[in-house]
């Protein structure tokens, strides 16, 4: 049974389209997150399915019924609201409030009944509200109060329960809290949930279905793993973003990387050796300060090729889980040969990943300049009974230069790239291979949905 | 901390609360009427005042000797102190009242009975009415009371329509159409009280509000409005609750927002109309009163609207019975204007209660 149908509406504002022909059915035991940029219009399609904006076309049925109608009063029964802006006139106790929620099962002369304080206590003792009936709401902190107003939505005992961004204010122990809550109140499956977000994360880990909205239209909709993909946030929200699944809490988690700054193209080009994550910030500001960059050999599946994948940065891969091979490593060579400068991360090193050292040794050996980021001391991160620590000791002799961390590499990369420039001021032969996905990159083993 | 049988029980014990909060307030108020009736240049005994009282009621009246009673006692107490006594609990409990529902609809604590408009077209009708033709009556009533409620219903009109955004009245217009207009209409009254000349004294008599010389006439063309409106708008105590959460809160409990906005400020403003038609613009009632009684009793318009509207009029009643005797012993054909009291007294008195009482006052 379909409960809540919102058919072909569209909304203006005046004479701007806020949403266009949206369609949407919801049934019950539906948590649906509500999810877009600021202005695609999340908090008008609550307000047009609380009443607050007539659809200037179509229209949305509750339980078969057209909502537009119906008496206020008879869609308060079915409909409750978690409003965004929860001020209060007047010092009412938080009993008080909660008790309004009543309002659409009482008469107009009726007081409220022993019926309606039972249902008043109960939902106050589900959102542990109980404790400060009698405080007046404007006493309480920002997470009791918000706890009261849903508390009051409850109380209308409402089929469809629409939240407007509830978390806002509120925090971290506060949003889980009341994310907790409301989870449990889907979970018996009789009433429908929709929640408006800012917080993706917040939504992937409590809502089982979302909706993606961009410009008034709906950009995808349906479960989570289908909705929150980086191709979607991407063309949503314009952000790269690394989803992952969270170890821990096993739902969707996402991680926007901020929005890719013009930078200031430089010739200076760097190949990063990184893996196991300890790559990944480092691509990005890397990148965000310019420089061309390659990076390998990394396993597929490895944090750092995943971001490598978002960041579009060319990436000498292996398979998952096995040794890098001689054909792969002298791949990662070739593209090295045409890098500035060779970067590596602080990386553990075993017998897997220490064919990526003797790379890096072979580029000084070839006169390229190497950065080691020295973050831990090698010998904590060396797993090779000393092989590793070797050839850190042999290309410190050899003039690698060893940095503490990416402050103090990006300085010594900005003097290199200064001095490149002086040199190089009439030669344009390293530009072709050098900057991100251009021809002579395609050869590559990397992102084949490019 | 309450237990939670206590918070139970409190709730419950809430009605009777109520009632006997009402219950007393009504007591008051004719306490007050009684002695206010004592009071004055004439000296008539509480016990003669009674009779002549009861004397109206019929099957009481057999059990009253009469013959004790002088004719002009009589006639003082039914003809004079009562109808000015009962005009001022009238038009204090309708503007205690309707300052209520302006501060409920508009969330707003600065929100009083004159925020529409009202009182400065009942000054435009009052004052200009006094100019052309002082003391002319009008099928039987006053020629100033007439205009001064035709004013007030006019003023009203434009700032509604004023304020109109198709088929809702936003707060915030209502608001802002309400200051244009008020100061467009007082800029005419200056007008009129420039070129007012000998009539200047009445004019700003009638602006700041009194009781003297109201007639039992007086008091049949405005009750009706009054008792109506105040009754009407008690019927929408509770959706004044739902509104303090907010129109789209209210709307989304189950009030017809727009609807309840435009019946509760069409009787308020019409209640306010008839009030100020009688008295003047006797000030500091619909502004104070409501937050007085509010700072006592709380919130809840249930409680809030019937107990302002009986403060109202105990209030009015014994500051106008401050009126007629503060300046009697200097010269006792002069009586000061009743809102010159309601203002002196009325203040401090707030400004007091507010300091007190300031924290749980988050408004």
């Amino acid at each position: 049974m379909v409960l809540l149908n919102v058919d072909g509406i569209e909304c203006r504002y005046g004479s701007v389209k806020v949403l266009e022909t949206l369609n949407l059915s919801v049934k019950p035991g539906d948590f649906v997150g509500i999810l877009g940029p600021n202005g695609s219009g999340k908090t008008t399609l609550l307000k047009s399915i609380s009443r607050l904006l007539k659809p200037h076309k179509g229209t949305i049925f509750l339980d078969d019924v057209d909502i537009y109608s119906l008496e206020s009063i008879d869609v308060a029964k079915k409909l409750a609201v978690v409003p965004q802006d929860t001020s209060i006139g007047f010092s009412f106790k938080a009993l008080d409030i909660v008790l309004m929620g009543r309002n659409p099962h009482m008469s107009r002369f009726q007081m409220e009944s022993k019926k309606d304080m039972a249902i008043a206590k109960k939902v106050m003792l589900l959102t542990n509200t109980w404790q400060f009936a009698n405080r007046p709401i404007n006493e309480l902190s920002g997470g009791e109060k918000q706890r009261v107003i849903i508390a009051r939505a409850i109380a209308q005992e409402p089929k469809l329960l629409l939240l407007d961004e509830p978390l806002t204010h509120l925090d971290i122990m506060n949003q889980l809290e009341i994310m907790d809550l409301v989870k449990k109140l889907s979970s018996d499956g009789k009433i429908i949930i929709l929640a408006v977000f800012h917080d993706v994360n917040l939504a992937a880990r409590y809502c089982n279905s979302a909706i993606l909205l961009k410009k008034g239209k709906i950009f995808s909709a349906g479960k989570l793993s289908k909705v929150l993909t980086s191709k979607n946030i991407k063309s949503v929200f314009n952000v790269d973003a690394i989803v992952q699944k969270h170890l821990v809490t096993n739902s969707i988690y996402i991680i926007p990387l901020s929005p890719q700054k013009t930078p200031q193209y430089r010739k200076y080009s760097i190949h990063l050796i990184s893996g196991a994550g300890t790559g990944t910030g480092l691509m990005k500001i890397l990148i965000d300060e310019g420089y061309p960059l390659t990076t390998g050999v990394l396993n597929v599946l490895d944090t750092d090729y995943e971001t490598a994948k978002i960041l579009k940065i060319p990436v000498i891969a292996e398979a998952p889980f096995s040794p890098i091979m001689e054909t792969t490593r002298r791949k990662n060579l070739a593209i090295i040969k045409k890098a500035s400068a060779v970067v590596v991360a602080s990386v553990p090193f075993g017998y897997g990943n220490l064919q990526n050292l003797k790379t890096a040794r072979e580029a000084l050996g070839m006169n390229i300049p190497v950065y080691i980021i020295d973050e831990l001391p090698i010998e904590r991160r060396d797993f090779t009974n000393g092989k590793a620590k070797e050839l850190f000791d042999d290309m410190k002799k050899n003039g690698a230069k060893f940095v503490k961390d990416q402050h103090e590499l990006l300085a010594l990369l900005h003097v290199s790239d200064e001095k490149l420039k002086t040199i190089q001021k009439n030669d344009i032969k390293y530009e072709a291979h050098l900057l991100p996905s251009t021809p002579s990159n395609k050869n590559m083993l990397h992102n084949e949905d490019e | 901390m309450m237990t939670n049988t206590e918070v139970e029980g409190n709730f419950f014990r809430r009605a009777s609360r109520w009632k006997l909060i009402l219950i007393l307030l009504v007591f008051l108020l004719l306490l007050t009427i009684i002695v206010s009736l004592n009071i004055g240049y004439a000296q008539i005994s509480f016990i003669d005042i009674l009779s002549i009282i009861s004397k109206q009621f019929p099957f009481v009246d057999s059990m009253i000797d009469s013959s004790l009673l002088s004719p002009q006692n009589t006639s003082i107490i039914l003809q004079i102190r009562l109808p000015r006594i009962i005009a001022g609990a009238l038009v204090g409990a309708a503007l205690a009242g309707s300052g209520v529902v302006y501060q409920g609809v508009f969330k707003n604590p600065m929100a009083d009975s004159y925020l529409l408009g009202v009182s400065a077209g009942a000054a435009v009708g009052a004052s200009i009415s006094i100019l052309f033709a002082a003391g002319t009556s009008f099928f039987g009533f006053r020629l100033v009371q007439v205009a001064a409620f035709l004013g007030a219903l006019m003023a009203m009109a434009l700032v509604y329509n004023i304020s109109r955004v198709g088929s809702r009245v936003p707060v915030t217009t209502l608001l802002l159409s309400g200051i244009a207009v008020n100061f467009f209409l007082y800029a005419i009254v200056a007008l009129v009280e420039v070129v007012a000349g000998d009539e200047l004294t009445s004019i700003i008599f009638w602006l700041i509000g009194g009781f003297s010389n109201v007639l039992w006439l007086d008091l049949f063309s405005v009750t009706p409005f009054i008792l109506i409106g105040i009754t009407l708008s008690y019927f929408y105590a509770r959706d004044l609750n739902l509104l303090a959460l907010g129109e789209e809160t209210a709307h989304n409990l189950g009030v017809n927002v727009e609807r309840t906005k435009k019946v509760l400020l069409i009787l308020a403003s019409l209640v306010t109309a008839a009030a100020v038609s009688l008295s003047g613009l006797v000030g500091f009632v619909g502004l104070m009163v409501p937050h007085i009684t509010r700072l006592i009793i709380g919130p809840d318009h249930r409680i809030l609207f019937p107990a302002s509207i009986l403060v109202g009029a105990i209030f009015l009643v014994i500051c106008d019975a401050a009126a007629r005797v503060i300046v009697t012993p200097f010269a006792s054909t002069l009586e000061l204007p009743v809102g010159i009291i309601t203002m002196l007294t009325g203040a401090p008195f707030f400004i007091l209660l507010f300091k007190k009482k300031k924290d749980s006052y988050a408004l």
